[in-house]
């Protein structure tokens, strides 16, 4: 199973310590990692198909990267092999433009919705790819959303799609999606923990998907759990705040 | 009555084609101005007791700013005093320091029961009104939520405090409150007009009390709800993000949607 990660801070920074133990305990994932972060509004994605760990050390890229990259948000992902039937599985995060704004995507999770066609797809030949599938999903849902009803909200619009998907493809999904100022994050199974370094009320959030969080004591890390595939629950964070949590 | 103004977008912008209007559209109030912005973390604030438009142009200052500052937040404020004297100190925004962050303020609504409160926390701000004691209590609600264990989201303690302030405090309510990357705006009276994809600021996100709008535009018109304490609402990034109503019932708010079910408690 992938595992994934943000940072989102007040001001640029590098989540170097951060990225490094996320990569250690991430060690279990062959299946390629990525960092992708925003530099001008403009979302930029380094990634690789090589495995996280070379014997015990850390991809070397990666660890510069993260010692290297400065943004108000970042997302990485550390892909995991897949259950059951071996899948083409494109290394995340990936990223597109919609509604006015470049998007950060990350992605863990299974479904049917291999058989969704985007009117605009994001990687054709990726058939098989859930992750792919999922954003074409929420891209295209957010874009008729806001077609339709140009005063709604932005969350209302990531809502409603996010309902509409596990309804009409059941499954385990949980997501991180960013642009250059906001980022959410949904899920439907599984945990995301939010970690709030001392001293950093409103300048810095970290969150994650691995089991015990990415500091030496796991209590310091905030648990967001949803056991109900057929609901879900999406957070709104933006710099240092955790600014909503709504529940599907 | 006061008006109100923000432009909020993802990157740095200007506000040189609506902050004139603005004050041309907002000249009944003659108690002063002010343009707040922030500088990295830091808040910066330029204000005048003096009539933001006189003698057919808006003040030579207020121009000049409108000229120059180019921020992904701008607040802007002219002021019709309700309360309070008419000295620049008197004029908005306000800058106060709380849940780790700096921000800035600007209120407009007449607000007398809030006068007599007294905060215990630091600093006071000097200005002497119902909008100063408004901001102080906001930050006070936050500054004893940041001990709760449970970690609440910005949301939760906004509308507790909300919640609060008009259960003890009745009064007109209509404010902006911005840490230089989201913008949270308040109405319990009059209006908010929100305009997006405007034609001078394709970017942006523009919003204003003045009840014709700034533009021939199609302006939305955002006011409370029948039934409601308020509306709350959420912009970042040239996006209108949450849209929320205050209930005076206690208990967690409910998304406003069409057909979401209602949030959990």
């Amino acid at each position: 199973m992938c595992e994934l990660f943000a940072s989102s801070t007040a001001q640029d920074a590098t989540a170097w310590e951060h990225l490094a133990r996320f990569a250690e305990k991430s060690r279990n994932n062959p299946n390629g990692w990525g960092i992708g972060f925003f530099r001008d509004g403009r979302a930029l994605i380094e990634k690789s198909s090589e495995s996280i760990h070379a014997g015990d050390q850390v991809h070397d890229g990666f660890l510069r990267l993260a010692r290297v990259v400065d943004s108000r948000l970042i997302i990485s992902q550390i892909c995991g092999p897949q259950e059951g039937q071996p899948k083409e599985s494109p290394v995340l995060p990936w990223s597109d433009q919609f509604l006015h704004h470049h998007w950060l995507f990350g992605f863990r999770g299974d479904s049917r919705i291999a058989h969704y066609q985007s009117p605009r797809p994001i990687m054709p030949d990726a058939r098989s790819a859930v992750a792919v599938r999922v954003l074409e999903f929420i891209r295209d849902g957010m874009e008729a959303e806001m077609q339709v009803w140009p005063d709604q909200n932005l969350y209302q619009a990531l809502a409603l799609t996010c309902k509409r998907l596990i309804t009409d493809y059941p499954g385990d999904y949980l997501f991180f999606l960013a642009n250059e100022t906001v980022l959410f994050a949904f899920l439907n199974h599984g945990e995301v923990l939010l970690y709030q370094p001392p001293q950093a009320l409103g300048q810095a959030l970290v969150l994650t998907t691995v089991a015990g969080g990415l500091t030496s004591d796991p209590d310091h890390w905030l648990a967001f759990a949803n056991a109900n595939r057929s609901r879900g629950q999406l957070l709104i964070i933006s710099g240092g705040d955790l600014l909503y949590q709504g529940h599907l | 009555m006061c008006d109100l103004f923000a432009m909020c977008a993802a990157r740095s912008h200007g506000a040189a084609g609506v902050l004139p209007l603005f004050a041309a559209r907002g000249r009944r109030n003659v108690h002063g101005w002010g343009i707040g912005f922030f500088r990295g973390r830091i808040p910066v604030v330029e204000k005048s007791p003096e009539p933001v438009f006189r003698d057919g142009r808006a003040h030579d200052s207020f121009q000049r700013l409108a000229r120059v500052v180019a921020k992904p937040i701008i607040l802007a404020h002219i002021r019709y005093r309700s309360s309070g004297r008419v000295d620049e100190c008197h004029a908005h925004p306000f800058t106060l320091d709380f849940w780790g962050q700096s921000w800035l303020f600007a209120h407009n609504g007449e607000a007398g029961a809030i006068e007599s409160y007294r905060s215990r926390q630091a600093p006071l701000l000097e200005a002497d009104s119902d909008s100063a004691r408004t901001f102080e209590f906001l930050r006070d609600q936050f500054a004893e939520a940041a001990s709760r264990p449970n970690h609440p989201t910005f949301l939760q303690i906004l509308y507790e405090a909300l919640a609060g302030l008009i259960r003890q405090y009745p009064g007109e309510y209509n404010f902006l409150l911005s840490n230089g990357r989201i913008l949270w705006a308040f109405s319990n009276h009059r209006q908010f007009l929100l305009l997006k994809e405007s034609r001078n600021l394709e970017e942006a996100l523009l919003l204003t009390t003045i009840e014709e709008g700034l533009s021939p535009e199609n302006w939305r018109t955002i006011s409370l709800r029948e039934g409601t304490w308020g509306k709350i609402l959420l912009i970042a990034g040239g996006d209108l993000v949450l849209e929320e109503d205050l209930r005076p019932l206690p208990g967690c708010p409910t998304i406003s949607s069409r057909d979401l079910p209602a949030r959990q408690a």
